[in-house]
């Protein structure tokens, strides 16, 4: 098997095995109230704008060709996804309606201390690392979000089920965690591309092993970190 | 002092330290020089590594600024990343090379020809502000643009007084200096971005201190690297 298809095998098994790890059952275990998902999409909210972060300061470290790339990318989050008529971080106050959250809850959001641990260190990463190891730091959060990789599905689809099976509330209604289902395996099939042209040598492949390992992490961190302050919510 | 004065105040010593640069000895330098080929050449392909460096910094500042902030530098990087197809513009470093063909130079030229030294270190340089903070890094990138609005330099922007020595020089008119022709309009338009950021966030004098100590930093590097591409063409025959 040549370096690529094996590189991106190991990255598709580590984005499954997310899904094993403690810090995501104990996340995806806890049940949902309306309180519970009204702290939930807040913090998606301000995950998504930390996320606009960081692909911007990969966007800064990366060639030319992926600069281009990112800028598209950033086209559907930032400006207009023509899949929802609006940007994403417009998308999820939009869907904040259905559980009656207001455009105020989220610009008043505070972020909570763990989580916003997590935001620095994948600010962190995306700065201060080899062009490739940040961009497939940001690249992995949307393969672990690609259906078509993570078997049982991606984190998006499986929150919008718990919203679903546990609130009621049609995964239609969350309209951005059902774009997102779209959109994320769109979008790390396209950055994903990357791969096939700048990896020719066992370097660039540790380059971006490192970027996955540590995002990773960083992903269990945040995702365990909501779970614990989840869990505080009566 | 009230913001809006603050602002105007703050503004018109921009402007001032953007003129400031023309008389600075780097510049005096590198604007006396006499172009022939070999000088357009080389300094043609620096300043394509320049533009990618501007690239490089623009991504920083767009991953730290505000959303709403980001917005607006993701469509300022519309034109130099990917261009305007429908107005069948192309974008800002294929332009570069573009260009580069009135000075006899192919594509190759471009990628085999490597950057100057004292040119790497200004871009590091650069990098290094656009990763500060936010305030201080959009102004370190947006004063660059303001030193290259001909509405804002009397005289004259930079690129509009590198256009005219190639047309003096060379014979080259400015409509087939097709880069320094777009920039020159460009960044008329570009240099408000920094204003309509600061009419939000430069409400305090500490934030228009740190919008000043970006823009000043900036100049700093670009005065140093100005003197670089002087260095490098006088030494060309």
């Amino acid at each position: 098997m040549d370096l690529v298809s094996d590189l991106l095998k190991t990255l598709d098994q580590m984005v499954n095995d997310q899904f094993d790890s403690v810090e995501f059952k104990n996340f995806l275990a806890v049940p949902l109230t309306l309180e519970r998902g009204r702290f939930y999409v807040i913090q998606n909210a301000l995950y998504t704008s930390n996320r606009r972060d960081c692909w911007g300061y990969v966007q800064g470290g990366a060639p030319l060709e992926v600069k281009r790339v990112i800028w598209q990318h950033e086209s559907d989050e930032l400006i207009n996804d023509p899949r929802a008529g609006m940007d994403h971080y417009a998308l999820t106050v939009k869907q904040g309606e259905v559980i009656g959250l207001k455009p105020v809850d989220f610009s008043e959001a505070e972020i909570p201390s763990m989580v916003r641990a997590c935001f620095y260190a994948w600010h962190h990463i995306a700065m201060h690392n080899h062009w490739l190891t940040a961009y497939t730091a940001s690249h992995m959060l949307e393969r672990r979000n690609n259906g078509k990789i993570v078997k049982g599905g991606g984190m998006s689809y499986r929150v919008g089920t718990k919203f679903e099976n546990e609130l009621g509330i049609n995964l239609k209604k969350m309209i951005s965690l059902d774009v997102h289902v779209v959109a994320d395996t769109e979008h790390s099939e396209n950055i994903s591309e990357m791969f096939e042209r700048y990896v020719k040598s066992a370097e660039d492949r540790d380059l971006v092993l490192k970027g996955a390992r540590d995002s990773m992490a960083i992903d269990r961190a945040y995702r365990g970190a909501l779970g614990y302050y989840m869990a505080q919510i009566n | 002092m009230g913001a809006a004065n603050g602002i105007e105040k703050m503004w018109e010593e921009l402007v001032g330290l953007c003129n400031a640069q023309f008389i600075s000895a780097p510049f005096k330098r590198l604007l006396s020089a006499k172009f022939t080929q070999a000088r357009a050449q080389q300094y043609s392909i620096q300043m394509a590594y320049y533009v990618q460096n501007r690239r490089d910094c623009w991504g920083y500042v767009q991953g730290s600024a505000p959303f709403e902030i980001k917005k607006l530098i993701w469509q300022h990087e519309e034109d130099e990343l990917i261009g305007q197809k429908a107005q069948g513009k192309v974008d800002h470093i294929t332009l570069a090379v573009q260009e580069g063909e009135v000075f006899g130079l192919s594509a190759e030229a471009f990628e085999r020809t490597a950057r100057l030294e004292g040119g790497e270190v200004c871009f590091s340089a650069w990098i290094r502000l656009a990763q500060r903070s936010w305030l201080e890094a959009i102004a370190a990138s947006a004063i660059l643009e303001m030193r290259n609005s001909g509405e804002l330099i009397e005289g004259g922007s930079l690129s509009q007084r590198i256009g005219a020595m190639f047309e003096r020089d060379l014979n080259i008119p400015m409509k087939k200096q097709i880069n320094n022709a777009e920039h020159v309009v460009m960044d008329v338009e570009h240099a408000h971005l920094l204003m309509q950021v600061a009419r939000t966030y430069a409400t305090t004098d500490s934030t228009r201190r740190a919008i000043l100590r970006g823009a000043k930093e900036s100049l700093m590097i670009d005065r140093v690297y100005r003197g670089h591409l002087a260095d490098v063409v006088e030494a060309l025959p």
